[in-house]
Protein backbone atom coordinates (compact mmCIF):
# COMPACT_ATOMS: atom_id res chain seq x y z
CA UNK A 1 0.00 0.00 0.00
CA UNK A 2 3.11 2.57 0.28
CA UNK A 3 3.79 1.86 -3.07
CA UNK A 4 0.42 2.78 -4.10
CA UNK A 5 0.36 5.75 -2.07
CA UNK A 6 3.50 7.24 -3.00
CA UNK A 7 3.50 7.23 -6.77
CA UNK A 8 0.54 6.36 -9.79
CA UNK A 9 1.64 3.95 -12.09
CA UNK A 10 -0.93 4.81 -14.62
CA UNK A 11 -3.04 1.99 -16.48
CA UNK A 12 -2.77 -0.71 -18.78
CA UNK A 13 -3.10 1.88 -21.59
CA UNK A 14 -0.38 4.39 -20.19
CA UNK A 15 1.73 4.94 -18.14
CA UNK A 16 0.38 8.74 -16.61
CA UNK A 17 -2.21 9.17 -13.95
CA UNK A 18 -4.51 9.97 -16.12
CA UNK A 19 -5.98 10.95 -19.50
CA UNK A 20 -5.43 14.35 -18.22
CA UNK A 21 -1.45 14.03 -17.39
CA UNK A 22 -1.15 11.98 -20.71
CA UNK A 23 -2.54 15.30 -22.40
CA UNK A 24 -0.15 17.49 -20.96
CA UNK A 25 2.68 15.27 -21.47
CA UNK A 26 2.12 14.96 -24.92
CA UNK A 27 1.33 18.89 -25.23
CA UNK A 28 4.86 19.13 -23.74
CA UNK A 29 6.54 17.53 -26.12
CA UNK A 30 4.81 18.60 -29.20
CA UNK A 31 5.87 22.31 -27.78
CA UNK A 32 9.29 21.09 -27.31
CA UNK A 33 9.86 19.67 -30.55
CA UNK A 34 8.16 22.63 -32.18
CA UNK A 35 10.38 24.84 -30.36
CA UNK A 36 14.00 22.56 -31.79
CA UNK A 37 11.99 22.30 -35.68
CA UNK A 38 11.87 26.21 -34.96
CA UNK A 39 15.61 26.51 -33.84
CA UNK A 40 17.27 24.20 -36.01
CA UNK A 41 15.67 23.63 -38.71
CA UNK B 1 8.52 -1.58 -6.50
CA UNK B 2 11.46 -1.25 -9.14
CA UNK B 3 10.32 -1.62 -12.86
CA UNK B 4 13.86 -1.37 -14.65
CA UNK B 5 14.61 -4.74 -15.90
CA UNK B 6 18.30 -5.89 -16.00
CA UNK B 7 17.81 -7.37 -19.84
CA UNK B 8 20.57 -7.01 -22.28
CA UNK B 9 17.81 -6.16 -25.02
CA UNK B 10 17.96 -2.68 -24.66
CA UNK B 11 21.85 -2.46 -25.76
CA UNK B 12 21.35 -5.14 -28.11
CA UNK B 13 18.81 -3.21 -30.16
CA UNK B 14 21.25 0.06 -29.55
CA UNK B 15 24.12 -1.32 -31.23
CA UNK B 16 21.67 -2.91 -34.28
CA UNK B 17 20.06 0.68 -34.72
CA UNK B 18 23.78 2.36 -34.79
CA UNK B 19 25.48 -0.51 -36.98
CA UNK B 20 22.97 -0.47 -39.77
CA UNK B 21 22.76 3.48 -39.58
CA UNK B 22 26.91 3.21 -39.90
CA UNK B 23 26.44 0.60 -42.85
CA UNK B 24 23.39 3.12 -44.60
CA UNK B 25 26.54 6.14 -44.13
CA UNK B 26 29.53 3.85 -45.62
CA UNK B 27 27.40 2.59 -48.50
CA UNK B 28 27.56 -1.07 -47.30
CA UNK B 29 23.50 -1.28 -47.70
CA UNK B 30 23.63 0.13 -50.65
CA UNK B 31 22.78 -3.01 -52.78
CA UNK B 32 19.81 -3.71 -50.80
CA UNK B 33 18.75 -0.41 -50.55
CA UNK B 34 19.00 -0.50 -54.58
CA UNK B 35 17.05 -3.71 -54.37
CA UNK B 36 14.36 -2.51 -52.46
CA UNK B 37 14.78 0.94 -54.08
CA UNK B 38 14.49 2.63 -50.71
CA UNK B 39 16.87 5.71 -51.63
CA UNK B 40 14.56 8.03 -50.50
CA UNK B 41 14.69 7.13 -47.00
CA UNK B 42 18.64 6.90 -46.38
CA UNK B 43 18.52 9.85 -45.08
CA UNK B 44 16.23 9.02 -42.31
CA UNK B 45 17.80 5.68 -41.69
CA UNK B 46 21.02 7.27 -40.83
CA UNK B 47 19.06 10.23 -38.55
CA UNK B 48 16.89 7.53 -36.78
CA UNK B 49 19.48 5.03 -36.39
CA UNK B 50 22.18 7.08 -34.76
CA UNK B 51 19.91 9.23 -32.64
CA UNK B 52 17.70 6.05 -31.17
CA UNK B 53 20.64 3.46 -31.22
CA UNK B 54 22.36 6.39 -29.03
CA UNK B 55 20.02 6.94 -26.52
CA UNK B 56 19.40 2.99 -26.32
CA UNK B 57 22.88 2.01 -25.93
CA UNK B 58 23.26 4.37 -22.94
CA UNK B 59 19.86 3.10 -21.50
CA UNK B 60 21.06 -0.19 -22.30
CA UNK B 61 24.24 0.18 -19.87
CA UNK B 62 22.80 1.70 -17.40
CA UNK B 63 20.13 -1.00 -17.16
CA UNK B 64 22.44 -3.60 -16.72
CA UNK B 65 25.31 -1.86 -14.92
CA UNK B 66 23.64 0.58 -12.40
CA UNK B 67 21.41 -0.69 -9.59
CA UNK B 68 18.10 1.29 -9.94
CA UNK B 69 16.57 2.45 -6.91
CA UNK B 70 12.78 3.01 -6.69
CA UNK B 71 11.51 6.35 -7.78
CA UNK B 72 10.41 8.48 -11.15
CA UNK B 73 14.25 7.96 -12.77
CA UNK B 74 13.51 4.08 -12.40
CA UNK B 75 10.09 4.22 -13.42
CA UNK B 76 10.23 6.55 -16.99
CA UNK B 77 13.33 5.20 -17.99
CA UNK B 78 11.70 1.67 -17.57
CA UNK B 79 9.72 2.75 -20.81
CA UNK B 80 12.66 3.19 -22.94
CA UNK B 81 13.37 -0.92 -23.62
CA UNK B 82 9.51 -0.64 -24.77
CA UNK B 83 10.19 2.40 -27.13
CA UNK B 84 13.10 1.35 -28.55
CA UNK B 85 11.21 -2.62 -29.11
CA UNK B 86 8.31 -0.80 -31.43
CA UNK B 87 10.61 1.96 -33.55
CA UNK B 88 12.64 -1.60 -34.14
CA UNK B 89 9.56 -3.42 -35.53
CA UNK B 90 8.65 0.26 -37.08
CA UNK B 91 11.88 0.45 -38.80
CA UNK B 92 12.03 -3.22 -39.87
CA UNK B 93 8.41 -2.92 -41.52
CA UNK B 94 8.56 0.63 -42.69
CA UNK B 95 11.99 0.46 -44.64
CA UNK B 96 12.17 -3.66 -45.19
CA UNK B 97 8.75 -5.38 -45.55
CA UNK B 98 7.09 -2.57 -46.74
CA UNK B 99 9.29 -2.13 -49.93
CA UNK B 100 9.29 -6.04 -50.16
CA UNK B 101 5.82 -6.41 -50.35
CA UNK B 102 5.93 -3.25 -52.99
CA UNK B 103 8.26 -4.85 -55.13
CA UNK B 104 6.67 -8.60 -54.48
CA UNK B 105 3.13 -7.00 -55.41
CA UNK B 106 4.27 -5.44 -58.98
CA UNK B 107 6.73 -8.93 -60.37
CA UNK B 108 3.81 -10.80 -59.12
CA UNK B 109 1.40 -8.98 -61.07
CA UNK B 110 1.32 -10.24 -64.96
CA UNK B 111 1.31 -13.84 -63.33
CA UNK B 112 -1.35 -13.03 -60.51
CA UNK B 113 -3.51 -10.03 -63.20
CA UNK B 114 -3.70 -8.04 -59.79
CA UNK B 115 -1.43 -6.39 -57.39
CA UNK B 116 -1.37 -7.96 -54.50
CA UNK B 117 0.20 -5.85 -51.93
CA UNK B 118 -1.86 -2.90 -53.62
CA UNK B 119 -4.98 -5.06 -53.42
CA UNK B 120 -4.72 -6.48 -49.72
CA UNK B 121 -3.00 -2.54 -48.65
CA UNK B 122 -0.07 -4.60 -47.43
CA UNK B 123 1.70 -1.21 -46.71
CA UNK B 124 3.77 -0.32 -43.76
CA UNK B 125 0.90 1.10 -41.13
CA UNK B 126 -0.90 -2.01 -41.50
CA UNK B 127 1.81 -4.68 -41.49
CA UNK B 128 3.11 -2.40 -38.78
CA UNK B 129 -0.60 -2.78 -36.70
CA UNK B 130 -0.77 -6.12 -37.90
CA UNK B 131 3.21 -6.96 -36.31
CA UNK B 132 1.84 -5.51 -32.71
CA UNK B 133 -1.05 -7.74 -33.09
CA UNK B 134 0.75 -11.10 -33.83
CA UNK B 135 3.31 -10.34 -31.37
CA UNK B 136 1.00 -9.83 -28.12
CA UNK B 137 -1.59 -12.58 -29.24
CA UNK B 138 1.02 -15.43 -30.35
CA UNK B 139 4.01 -14.41 -28.79
CA UNK B 140 3.80 -11.87 -25.75
CA UNK B 141 5.57 -8.18 -25.25
CA UNK B 142 8.41 -9.46 -23.83
CA UNK B 143 8.37 -8.23 -19.94
CA UNK B 144 10.81 -5.70 -20.48
CA UNK B 145 9.18 -4.12 -22.96
CA UNK B 146 5.69 -3.82 -21.27
CA UNK B 147 5.92 -0.30 -19.80
CA UNK B 148 7.38 1.08 -23.32
CA UNK B 149 4.19 -0.36 -25.32
CA UNK B 150 1.54 2.14 -22.51
CA UNK B 151 3.77 5.44 -24.31
CA UNK B 152 1.65 4.50 -27.64
CA UNK B 153 -1.39 6.74 -26.88
CA UNK B 154 1.15 9.73 -25.91
CA UNK B 155 3.13 8.76 -29.37
CA UNK B 156 -0.76 9.34 -31.55
CA UNK B 157 -1.76 12.47 -29.27
CA UNK B 158 1.69 13.85 -30.09
CA UNK B 159 0.99 13.49 -33.57
CA UNK B 160 -2.54 14.58 -33.51
CA UNK B 161 -1.17 18.23 -31.78
CA UNK B 162 1.82 18.58 -33.94
CA UNK B 163 -0.51 17.99 -36.95
CA UNK B 164 -1.83 21.48 -36.22
CA UNK B 165 1.34 22.90 -37.89
CA UNK B 166 0.26 21.69 -40.94
CA UNK B 167 -3.20 23.55 -41.84
CA UNK B 168 -3.27 26.66 -43.23
CA UNK B 169 -6.55 28.87 -42.06
CA UNK B 170 -8.58 28.32 -45.79
CA UNK B 171 -7.82 24.61 -45.44
CA UNK B 172 -9.06 24.65 -41.62
CA UNK B 173 -12.45 26.81 -42.24
CA UNK B 174 -13.33 24.76 -45.71
CA UNK B 175 -12.63 21.40 -43.24
CA UNK B 176 -14.16 22.55 -40.36
CA UNK B 177 -17.69 23.91 -42.11
CA UNK B 178 -18.12 20.46 -43.60
CA UNK B 179 -17.10 18.42 -41.25
CA UNK B 180 -19.32 20.22 -37.95
CA UNK B 181 -21.90 19.10 -40.55
CA UNK B 182 -21.53 15.53 -41.30
CA UNK B 183 -19.81 14.68 -37.87
CA UNK B 184 -23.00 16.73 -36.21
CA UNK B 185 -25.60 14.46 -38.19
CA UNK B 186 -24.10 10.76 -37.67
CA UNK B 187 -22.75 11.73 -33.92
CA UNK B 188 -26.14 13.04 -32.53
CA UNK B 189 -27.54 10.14 -34.65
CA UNK B 190 -25.75 7.57 -33.75
CA UNK B 191 -26.03 8.37 -30.15
CA UNK B 192 -29.92 8.94 -30.13
CA UNK B 193 -30.34 5.75 -32.17
CA UNK B 194 -28.39 3.61 -29.50
CA UNK B 195 -30.50 5.17 -26.69
CA UNK B 196 -33.26 4.33 -28.59
CA UNK B 197 -32.60 0.77 -29.28
CA UNK B 198 -31.14 0.14 -26.08
CA UNK B 199 -34.50 1.12 -24.47
CA UNK B 200 -36.42 -1.22 -27.01
CA UNK B 201 -34.00 -4.00 -25.58
CA UNK B 202 -34.88 -3.40 -22.02
CA UNK B 203 -30.73 -3.07 -21.43
CA UNK B 204 -29.77 -0.92 -18.11
CA UNK B 205 -29.70 2.52 -18.81
CA UNK B 206 -26.02 3.18 -17.38
CA UNK B 207 -25.26 0.52 -20.14
CA UNK B 208 -27.43 2.41 -23.02
CA UNK B 209 -25.99 5.72 -22.06
CA UNK B 210 -21.82 4.88 -21.71
CA UNK B 211 -22.66 2.32 -24.77
CA UNK B 212 -24.06 5.64 -26.97
CA UNK B 213 -21.18 7.63 -26.40
CA UNK B 214 -18.58 4.82 -27.36
CA UNK B 215 -19.97 4.33 -30.41
CA UNK B 216 -21.36 7.82 -31.08
CA UNK B 217 -18.63 10.18 -30.37
CA UNK B 218 -14.90 8.99 -29.76
CA UNK B 219 -14.83 5.63 -28.57
CA UNK B 220 -12.30 4.55 -25.53
CA UNK B 221 -11.99 8.26 -24.14
CA UNK B 222 -15.90 9.02 -24.36
CA UNK B 223 -17.10 5.59 -23.13
CA UNK B 224 -14.82 6.92 -20.01
CA UNK B 225 -15.91 10.72 -20.03
CA UNK B 226 -19.91 9.72 -20.09
CA UNK B 227 -19.36 6.75 -17.69
CA UNK B 228 -19.82 8.92 -14.63
CA UNK B 229 -22.99 10.85 -15.56
CA UNK B 230 -24.66 7.41 -16.54
CA UNK B 231 -23.14 6.02 -13.32
CA UNK B 232 -21.89 3.16 -15.71
CA UNK B 233 -20.17 0.25 -14.16
CA UNK B 234 -16.31 -0.74 -14.97
CA UNK B 235 -18.44 -3.86 -16.60
CA UNK B 236 -20.30 -2.05 -18.44
CA UNK B 237 -17.08 0.21 -19.62
CA UNK B 238 -15.25 -3.09 -20.77
CA UNK B 239 -18.38 -4.30 -22.61
CA UNK B 240 -17.87 -1.04 -24.62
CA UNK B 241 -14.58 -0.66 -24.98
CA UNK B 242 -14.61 -4.14 -26.00
CA UNK B 243 -17.47 -3.36 -28.72
CA UNK B 244 -15.42 -0.34 -30.34
CA UNK B 245 -12.23 -1.87 -30.37
CA UNK B 246 -13.67 -4.91 -32.56
CA UNK B 247 -16.00 -2.95 -34.52
CA UNK B 248 -12.66 -0.53 -35.09
CA UNK B 249 -10.02 -3.31 -35.80
CA UNK B 250 -12.23 -4.49 -38.35
CA UNK B 251 -13.03 -1.08 -40.05
CA UNK B 252 -9.37 -0.12 -39.93
CA UNK B 253 -8.50 -2.77 -41.88
CA UNK B 254 -11.84 -3.14 -44.32
CA UNK B 255 -12.04 0.75 -44.95
CA UNK B 256 -8.79 1.58 -46.96
CA UNK B 257 -9.52 -1.39 -49.06
CA UNK B 258 -13.53 -0.39 -49.91
CA UNK B 259 -11.80 3.32 -50.40
CA UNK B 260 -9.37 1.95 -52.70
CA UNK B 261 -11.82 0.08 -54.93
CA UNK B 262 -14.35 3.05 -54.95
CA UNK B 263 -11.65 5.16 -56.51
CA UNK B 264 -12.30 7.55 -53.37
CA UNK B 265 -9.83 10.50 -53.19
CA UNK B 266 -7.83 12.16 -50.01
CA UNK B 267 -10.45 14.28 -48.71
CA UNK B 268 -13.25 11.67 -49.69
CA UNK B 269 -11.65 8.67 -47.56
CA UNK B 270 -10.33 11.39 -44.99
CA UNK B 271 -13.64 12.72 -44.44
CA UNK B 272 -15.24 8.98 -44.11
CA UNK B 273 -12.69 7.41 -42.39
CA UNK B 274 -13.63 10.27 -39.42
CA UNK B 275 -16.90 10.45 -39.42
CA UNK B 276 -17.41 6.20 -39.85
CA UNK B 277 -14.34 4.88 -37.54
CA UNK B 278 -15.48 5.03 -34.23
CA UNK B 279 -12.29 5.20 -32.12
CA UNK B 280 -9.59 8.34 -32.62
CA UNK B 281 -6.24 5.46 -32.94
CA UNK B 282 -8.19 3.34 -35.52
CA UNK B 283 -9.00 6.57 -37.63
CA UNK B 284 -5.13 8.10 -38.05
CA UNK B 285 -4.45 3.93 -38.58
CA UNK B 286 -7.15 3.51 -42.00
CA UNK B 287 -6.21 7.29 -43.16
CA UNK B 288 -2.58 6.28 -43.13
CA UNK B 289 -2.96 2.99 -44.65
CA UNK B 290 -5.10 4.61 -47.13
CA UNK B 291 -2.07 7.03 -48.28
CA UNK B 292 0.98 5.79 -46.32
CA UNK B 293 2.98 7.88 -49.10
CA UNK B 294 1.34 10.91 -47.97
CA UNK B 295 -0.56 12.99 -44.84
CA UNK B 296 -2.95 14.80 -46.49
CA UNK B 297 -5.63 12.03 -45.95
CA UNK B 298 -4.49 11.85 -42.23
CA UNK B 299 -5.29 16.23 -41.93
CA UNK B 300 -8.77 15.56 -43.43
CA UNK B 301 -9.44 12.63 -41.12
CA UNK B 302 -8.27 14.17 -37.89
CA UNK B 303 -10.10 17.35 -38.85
CA UNK B 304 -13.17 15.09 -38.33
CA UNK B 305 -11.93 13.25 -35.58
CA UNK B 306 -10.91 16.40 -33.75
CA UNK B 307 -14.41 17.88 -34.79
CA UNK B 308 -15.71 14.89 -33.03
CA UNK B 309 -14.19 14.77 -29.69
CA UNK B 310 -15.37 18.55 -29.68
CA UNK B 311 -18.89 17.15 -29.86
CA UNK B 312 -18.29 15.49 -26.30
CA UNK B 313 -19.46 18.11 -23.79
CA UNK B 314 -22.95 18.24 -25.92
CA UNK B 315 -23.21 14.48 -25.49
CA UNK B 316 -22.29 14.17 -22.31
CA UNK B 317 -24.86 16.67 -21.14
CA UNK B 318 -27.79 15.36 -23.02
CA UNK B 319 -26.59 11.56 -21.70
CA UNK B 320 -26.70 13.50 -17.83
CA UNK B 321 -30.26 14.70 -18.76
CA UNK B 322 -31.48 11.60 -20.23
CA UNK B 323 -30.53 9.47 -17.32
CA UNK B 324 -31.88 11.66 -14.61
CA UNK B 325 -35.08 11.92 -16.33
CA UNK B 326 -35.39 7.66 -16.71
CA UNK B 327 -33.86 6.91 -13.89
CA UNK B 328 -36.00 7.66 -10.38
CA UNK B 329 -34.12 8.33 -7.62
CA UNK B 330 -30.87 8.89 -9.63
CA UNK B 331 -28.10 10.99 -7.83
CA UNK B 332 -27.28 14.35 -9.53
CA UNK B 333 -23.91 14.34 -11.03
CA UNK B 334 -21.85 17.84 -11.34
CA UNK B 335 -21.72 17.78 -15.38
CA UNK B 336 -19.94 20.78 -15.92
CA UNK B 337 -17.38 19.19 -13.45
CA UNK B 338 -17.29 16.04 -15.69
CA UNK B 339 -16.58 18.11 -18.66
CA UNK B 340 -13.86 19.95 -17.49
CA UNK B 341 -12.20 17.15 -15.95
CA UNK B 342 -12.05 14.75 -19.20
CA UNK B 343 -12.63 17.31 -21.75
CA UNK B 344 -9.27 16.14 -23.62
CA UNK B 345 -6.92 18.86 -23.16
CA UNK B 346 -4.43 17.56 -26.62
CA UNK B 347 -7.29 18.85 -28.58
CA UNK B 348 -6.86 22.10 -27.46
CA UNK B 349 -3.08 21.94 -28.15
CA UNK B 350 -3.51 21.12 -31.87
CA UNK B 351 -5.28 24.73 -31.69
CA UNK B 352 -2.89 26.10 -30.19
CA UNK B 353 -0.11 24.79 -32.64
CA UNK B 354 -2.29 25.40 -35.52
CA UNK B 355 -2.48 29.55 -34.21
CA UNK B 356 1.41 29.52 -33.76
CA UNK B 357 1.53 27.91 -37.20
CA UNK B 358 -0.63 30.69 -38.38
CA UNK B 359 1.86 33.24 -37.11
CA UNK B 360 3.72 32.32 -40.00
CA UNK B 361 7.42 30.98 -37.85
CA UNK B 362 7.66 27.52 -39.78
CA UNK B 363 7.03 29.27 -42.79
CA UNK B 364 6.05 31.86 -44.61
CA UNK B 365 2.75 33.19 -43.74
CA UNK B 366 0.75 33.04 -46.77
CA UNK B 367 2.15 29.32 -47.70
CA UNK B 368 -1.17 27.02 -48.56
CA UNK B 369 -0.47 23.64 -47.06
CA UNK B 370 3.52 24.31 -46.33
CA UNK B 371 3.96 25.09 -50.26
CA UNK B 372 4.65 29.27 -50.67
CA UNK B 373 5.55 31.40 -53.67
CA UNK B 374 8.94 32.39 -54.68
CA UNK B 375 9.91 33.39 -58.27
CA UNK B 376 13.61 34.81 -57.36
CA UNK B 377 16.63 33.55 -59.00
CA UNK B 378 17.93 32.31 -56.07
CA UNK B 379 14.78 30.18 -55.79
CA UNK B 380 14.90 28.57 -59.58
CA UNK B 381 18.14 28.19 -60.18
CA UNK B 382 19.69 25.70 -57.86
CA UNK B 383 22.18 22.96 -56.83
CA UNK B 384 21.59 19.20 -57.14
CA UNK B 385 23.35 16.62 -54.49
CA UNK B 386 26.38 16.12 -57.01
CA UNK B 387 26.69 19.94 -56.98
CA UNK B 388 25.57 20.33 -60.95
CA UNK B 389 23.28 23.63 -61.56
CA UNK B 390 19.78 22.80 -61.70
CA UNK B 391 17.73 25.73 -64.05
CA UNK B 392 14.32 25.74 -63.25
CA UNK B 393 13.34 28.69 -65.59
CA UNK B 394 11.47 27.69 -68.82
CA UNK B 395 13.11 26.39 -72.10
CA UNK B 396 12.97 27.55 -75.40
CA UNK B 397 10.98 24.11 -76.25
CA UNK B 398 8.39 24.82 -73.51
CA UNK B 399 7.77 28.42 -74.69
CA UNK B 400 7.07 27.15 -77.95
CA UNK B 401 4.85 24.76 -76.96
CA UNK B 402 2.84 27.52 -75.17
CA UNK B 403 2.87 29.66 -77.81
CA UNK B 404 1.51 27.02 -80.12
CA UNK B 405 -1.48 26.30 -77.24
CA UNK B 406 -1.80 30.27 -76.70
CA UNK B 407 -5.03 30.65 -79.03
CA UNK B 408 -6.76 28.30 -77.45
CA UNK B 409 -6.79 30.50 -74.14
CA UNK B 410 -9.51 33.17 -75.32
CA UNK B 411 -9.71 35.08 -71.18
CA UNK B 412 -8.55 38.29 -70.97
CA UNK B 413 -6.62 37.42 -67.64
CA UNK B 414 -5.70 34.08 -68.53
CA UNK B 415 -3.97 35.30 -72.19
CA UNK B 416 -2.29 37.71 -69.94
CA UNK B 417 -0.96 35.57 -67.33
CA UNK B 418 -0.06 33.30 -70.14
CA UNK B 419 2.00 36.24 -71.99
CA UNK B 420 3.98 37.01 -69.13
CA UNK B 421 5.21 33.69 -68.35
CA UNK B 422 6.25 33.31 -72.06
CA UNK B 423 7.96 36.45 -71.68
CA UNK B 424 10.03 36.04 -68.71
CA UNK B 425 10.66 32.48 -68.53
CA UNK B 426 9.11 32.06 -65.02
CA UNK B 427 5.32 32.82 -63.75
CA UNK B 428 5.61 36.30 -62.49
CA UNK B 429 2.91 36.11 -59.21
CA UNK B 430 0.60 34.29 -56.93
CA UNK B 431 -1.89 35.74 -58.88
CA UNK B 432 -1.02 34.80 -62.28
CA UNK B 433 -0.24 31.29 -60.57
CA UNK B 434 -3.91 31.07 -59.26
CA UNK B 435 -4.99 32.26 -62.86
CA UNK B 436 -2.53 29.71 -64.67
CA UNK B 437 -3.98 26.75 -62.71
CA UNK B 438 -7.05 27.62 -63.88
CA UNK B 439 -6.06 27.26 -67.17
CA UNK B 440 -4.87 23.75 -66.19
CA UNK B 441 -8.15 22.99 -64.55
CA UNK B 442 -10.20 23.81 -67.28
CA UNK B 443 -7.77 21.66 -69.09
CA UNK B 444 -7.75 24.39 -71.85
CA UNK B 445 -4.37 23.36 -73.81
CA UNK B 446 -3.15 20.32 -75.22
CA UNK B 447 -1.15 18.10 -72.96
CA UNK B 448 1.99 19.06 -73.83
CA UNK B 449 1.26 22.55 -72.89
CA UNK B 450 -0.21 21.54 -70.03
CA UNK B 451 2.45 19.72 -68.70
CA UNK B 452 4.48 23.26 -68.70
CA UNK B 453 2.37 24.60 -67.35
CA UNK B 454 2.87 22.59 -63.83
CA UNK B 455 6.31 22.45 -65.11
CA UNK B 456 6.40 26.55 -64.11
CA UNK B 457 4.33 25.82 -61.23
CA UNK B 458 6.39 23.55 -59.33
CA UNK B 459 9.36 25.85 -60.17
CA UNK B 460 7.84 28.89 -58.13
CA UNK B 461 6.28 26.97 -54.98
CA UNK B 462 8.77 25.58 -52.18
CA UNK B 463 7.66 23.26 -49.57
CA UNK B 464 8.92 24.95 -46.24
CA UNK B 465 11.69 22.62 -44.68
CA UNK B 466 10.08 23.37 -41.07
CA UNK B 467 6.81 21.90 -42.52
CA UNK B 468 8.55 19.05 -44.43
CA UNK B 469 10.58 18.49 -40.94
CA UNK B 470 7.03 18.68 -39.39
CA UNK B 471 5.58 16.36 -41.86
CA UNK B 472 8.39 13.48 -41.21
CA UNK B 473 8.27 13.65 -37.52
CA UNK B 474 4.27 13.44 -37.86
CA UNK B 475 4.44 10.39 -39.73
CA UNK B 476 6.63 8.87 -37.33
CA UNK B 477 4.87 9.32 -34.02
CA UNK B 478 1.99 7.86 -35.91
CA UNK B 479 4.11 5.09 -36.87
CA UNK B 480 5.43 4.49 -33.42
CA UNK B 481 1.60 4.99 -32.21
CA UNK B 482 -0.11 2.36 -34.27
CA UNK B 483 2.44 -0.09 -33.95
CA UNK B 484 2.55 0.31 -30.34
CA UNK B 485 -1.27 0.22 -30.47
CA UNK B 486 -1.72 -2.91 -32.00
CA UNK B 487 0.40 -4.47 -29.10
CA UNK B 488 -2.68 -3.80 -27.05
CA UNK B 489 -5.22 -5.02 -29.07
CA UNK B 490 -5.66 -8.73 -27.45
CA UNK B 491 -8.06 -11.26 -27.78
CA UNK B 492 -8.92 -10.94 -24.05
CA UNK B 493 -9.91 -7.22 -24.44
CA UNK B 494 -11.91 -7.95 -27.73
CA UNK B 495 -13.39 -10.58 -25.55
CA UNK B 496 -15.36 -8.41 -23.62
CA UNK B 497 -17.48 -7.37 -25.98
CA UNK B 498 -19.83 -10.23 -26.45
CA UNK B 499 -23.80 -10.04 -26.06
CA UNK B 500 -26.03 -7.51 -26.51
CA UNK B 501 -23.53 -4.38 -26.47
CA UNK B 502 -21.80 -6.17 -29.43
CA UNK B 503 -25.00 -6.44 -31.02
CA UNK B 504 -26.30 -3.09 -30.70
CA UNK B 505 -22.84 -1.40 -31.48
CA UNK B 506 -22.39 -3.18 -34.14
CA UNK B 507 -25.81 -2.46 -36.39
CA UNK B 508 -25.46 1.37 -35.47
CA UNK B 509 -21.37 1.08 -35.99
CA UNK B 510 -22.64 -0.51 -39.80
CA UNK B 511 -25.52 2.37 -40.58
CA UNK B 512 -23.04 4.86 -39.42
CA UNK B 513 -20.12 3.66 -41.78
CA UNK B 514 -22.64 3.02 -44.75
CA UNK B 515 -24.18 5.98 -43.92
CA UNK B 516 -21.68 8.24 -44.31
CA UNK B 517 -20.20 6.52 -47.04
CA UNK B 518 -23.39 7.06 -49.05
CA UNK B 519 -23.32 10.70 -47.74
CA UNK B 520 -19.59 11.21 -48.59
CA UNK B 521 -19.78 10.15 -52.11
CA UNK B 522 -22.66 12.05 -52.77
CA UNK B 523 -21.62 15.01 -51.46
CA UNK B 524 -17.82 15.89 -50.90
CA UNK B 525 -15.64 16.61 -53.63
CA UNK B 526 -12.11 16.62 -53.74
CA UNK B 527 -11.32 20.46 -53.71
CA UNK B 528 -10.36 21.59 -50.33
Amino acid sequence: MMHEDKFDRGSALTIFKSDRHEDLAALGLSLLIALLVYLLV
Amino acid sequence: MVYTQKTPWTLVMGIIMVAYAYMVQNGMMEPVIKFLNTGRHAGEMQTLGFAFGAVAILVGLWQVLAAPKEGQTDYYLSTVAGLMFIMLIAFIVKWGLDPLMAKWGREAQPALGFNFASVMNLNYVVMGILAGIIIVNVFKVPGWAENGVRLSRLGLKTGVILLGTLYSFAELAQLGKLSIVLIGVFVLGSVGLVLWIGARRKLPNSMTGVMSAGIGVCGVSASVAAAPVVQAKSTEIAYTIGTVLLFGVVCMFAFPIIGKALGMGYVQFGAWAGTGILNSAQVAGAALAFQPGGIETLKVAEIFNITRVLFLPIIVLWLALWYVKREVGAQQVDVTRVIVSKFPVFVLGFILMFLLSSTGIFAPARHYQGAYFDNSDKALVKKDRSGKEVNNYLKEADVETLKKDAEKVKRDDQKAALQRLIENKKVMSEDDDATLRGIINAKLMSKEGTAVLNKAHRAIRHTAAKIAMFRDLIAWFFTFGLVGLGMQITVASIKQAGGQPLVIGSIVGVIKAVGSLIVVMLMVSETV
